[in-house]
């Protein structure tokens, strides 16, 4: 196949053999308990010059507290996945942890695009669509997949995609290489303590995200017992063996929301807002919301408080499908 | 403040509600596009199916609407199916989508788009904005797709800055299929808060359709960097209805977050 463009953007290429001799040493069979704290979890699986993929919305089932406490732990060098996200790129870029982003959406407030700007911060071009394909092509154990999308545009330039002559059709065709996140982040509603998890409603690429990634921490609303889990098995989204740790996370998405269970914090939203467009402002945010709290649990009783999260709770008045 | 009794996002939407149909699915961009199809829903096209790159298919968002999010329980509510960004990517690429409604940052003549950067080095951008999210599979599968855009000189030039989502190319014949794009796809109207613009099946240049009732051909021209073909039969375009901007107003937006005050 004769390729007839290719993109110029950064990316690292898994050799797919290198990614199941991986797999077949490092992650565990076994059922094991891998429930932790947040910090154990944080500082074991994520290490800095990590690609880091997290899963849905910053304002729907999204890892948040994982994001920040990878914040307060100062990792260094990170690249991050944006294929839906909205805040992360600017909260880990605004805590010195982010060398660069996979656009997809590099995300709302005037700072991250000013960051990108000046040098700061790293780009490669994606979209949703192709940094998701990346992430099923990397949960396939396969080095590329074809598409349709990206083709004729400065997005493929600045990306890492390839055009070829399909050699079937005759047609050109854009091939995306697979992406194996060092570390993945996806937030469930259930999850028992060997990492079988459950999340309800739609989503981005939560089994993609957690099978292509070499290391899954999963936070969960809920921990339930695995005989839950063999109750109703078609409810399962992600099996044990592609989970690393288990961290209990109530909570764990605002300002995001769970569905079923809390509503988006609409003000702290705006309050991010407010701070995305200052780096000073930005900073006091970050100390907030993140430093001056040492965990998630501090972050809810200090930073939230009962009022709001019963508020938030009773908000959310749509339950059905989300069980 | 532009004098009038509706605001220039509420034509914006109105005008983007009216293109679409009942019975067809349509893919659904962030922001104006999502108010646009509940409008849409409420009046004439109680049977069209909206789909969201994260994967909810055929939601009945409830109202009011809720800023910021798409993928929350209100916008998703009673919806037929929740799947996936792969697994509704796929059903685009099948051909199953027949419209997409998207906004941007730039247009140019042949209906490329840019949401990526300005600037003419794209290592050092004069401003950077979020870039394609979604909107590339959009402009790419969709049989249709229509861009929503404010109606700024700025926002309407000879050559866009960064190519983030694929209009006609450079306009020759099959340019797009030429490139392995999906066969008969591309940009199909264009509306703005002043005008409404469709594609020249010839020669794939932008082409003004119709006007706002009460603005000249001059008041939308002057607004651009190129000029487009002209309609040898040009619409008026109908304001916001009272219906319509009820829908708006009371049902869908009060808090005016997204369709703006009276006159903006």
């Amino acid at each position: 196949m004769d390729v007839l463009q290719a993109g110029i953007g950064e990316f690292s290429v898994t050799d797919p053999d290198d990614l199941r001799a991986f797999m077949r040493t490092e992650k565990r069979r076994a059922m094991v308990d891998k429930v932790m704290p947040e910090a154990e979890a944080v500082r074991r699986y994520v290490k800095d010059g990590d690609y880091v993929s997290f899963d849905f919305s910053s304002f729907t089932r999204g890892p948040a507290s994982l994001v920040r406490e990878i914040i307060r732990q100062r990792r260094r060098n990170l690249w991050f996945a944006a294929k839906f996200t909205l805040m992360e790129t600017t909260l880990l870029a605004a805590g010195g942890c982010l060398r660069g982003v996979d656009v997809g959406f590099l995300g709302l407030g005037h700072l991250i695009g000013k960051w990108v700007e000046e040098g700061r911060i790293k780009v490669t071009e994606w979209t949703n669509g192709t940094l998701t394909l990346r992430h099923l092509a990397g949960a396939m154990g396969v080095p590329f997949l074809p598409t349709r999308n990206l083709l004729a545009t400065d997005t493929l330039t600045y990306s890492g995609a390839k055009v070829v002559q399909d050699p079937f059709t005759g047609k050109p065709i854009a091939l995306i290489p697979a992406v194996n996140p060092g570390v993945g982040l996806v937030h469930v509603h259930q999850c028992d303590i060997y990492g079988n998890a459950r999340c309800f409603g739609p989503g981005v690429s939560p089994l993609e995200t957690a099978m292509a990634s070499k290391r899954t921490i999963i936070s969960t609303e809920e921990i339930i017992t695995t005989d839950d889990i063999r109750k109703e098995p078609s409810k399962t989204t992600i099996p044990y063996y592609m989970v690393d740790a288990v961290v209990s996370a109530p909570f764990g998405c605002l300002p995001g929301g769970t569905q079923g269970l809390y509503e988006m914090d609409t003000a702290h939203f705006l309050e991010f807002m407010g701070a995305s467009r200052d780096e000073q402002k930005m900073a006091a945010y970050l100390d907030k919301y993140v430093y001056s709290v040492a965990s998630h649990e501090e972050f809810l009783e200090k930073r939230v408080g009962m009022a709001r999260l019963l508020d938030l709770k009773r908000q959310a008045t749509i339950k059905e499908g989300y069980h | 403040m532009n004098g009038r009794e509706f605001s220039e996002s509420e034509f914006m939407i109105c005008q983007c509600a009216r293109l679409i149909q009942d019975g067809t699915l349509v893919f659904i961009g962030y922001g104006m596009p999502q108010i646009a199809a509940i409008l849409a829903q409420r009046l004439h096209a109680p049977r069209m199916v909206q789909v969201y790159e994260f994967g909810a298919v055929g939601a009945l968002p409830e109202t009011p609407f809720v800023r910021f999010t798409m993928g929350g329980p209100r916008n998703c509510y009673r919806s037929l199916a929740w799947t996936s960004m792969n697994t509704i990517f796929a059903q685009a690429q099948l051909g199953m989508v027949d419209m997409g409604v998207l906004g941007a940052t730039q247009i140019d003549r042949f209906g490329n788009l840019n949401s990526t950067m300005l600037g003419s080095d794209y290592h050092r951008p004069g401003k950077r904005f979020p870039g394609s999210g979604g909107a590339n599979e959009v402009l790419t599968q969709c049989w249709q797709t229509v861009i929503v855009i404010k109606h700024e000189r700025r926002r309407f030039v000879e050559k866009v800055d960064f190519v983030t989502s694929p209009g006609y190319l450079d306009g020759t014949p099959g340019a797009r299929e030429r490139a392995g794009l999906p066969r008969d796809t591309g940009p199909w109207r264009v509306a703005t808060s002043k005008a409404l613009y469709g594609f020249d099946d010839q020669t794939k240049q932008m082409i003004l359709l119709g006007v706002l009732r009460g603005l000249s051909v001059d008041d939308a021209l002057k607004e651009m960097e190129f000029t487009p073909l002209i309609a040898p039969q040009l619409e008026e375009l109908s304001p916001p209805t009272p219906e319509e901007l009820h829908i708006l107003r009371e049902e869908i937006d009060p808090d005016r977050a997204i369709i703006g005050a009276a006159g903006d």
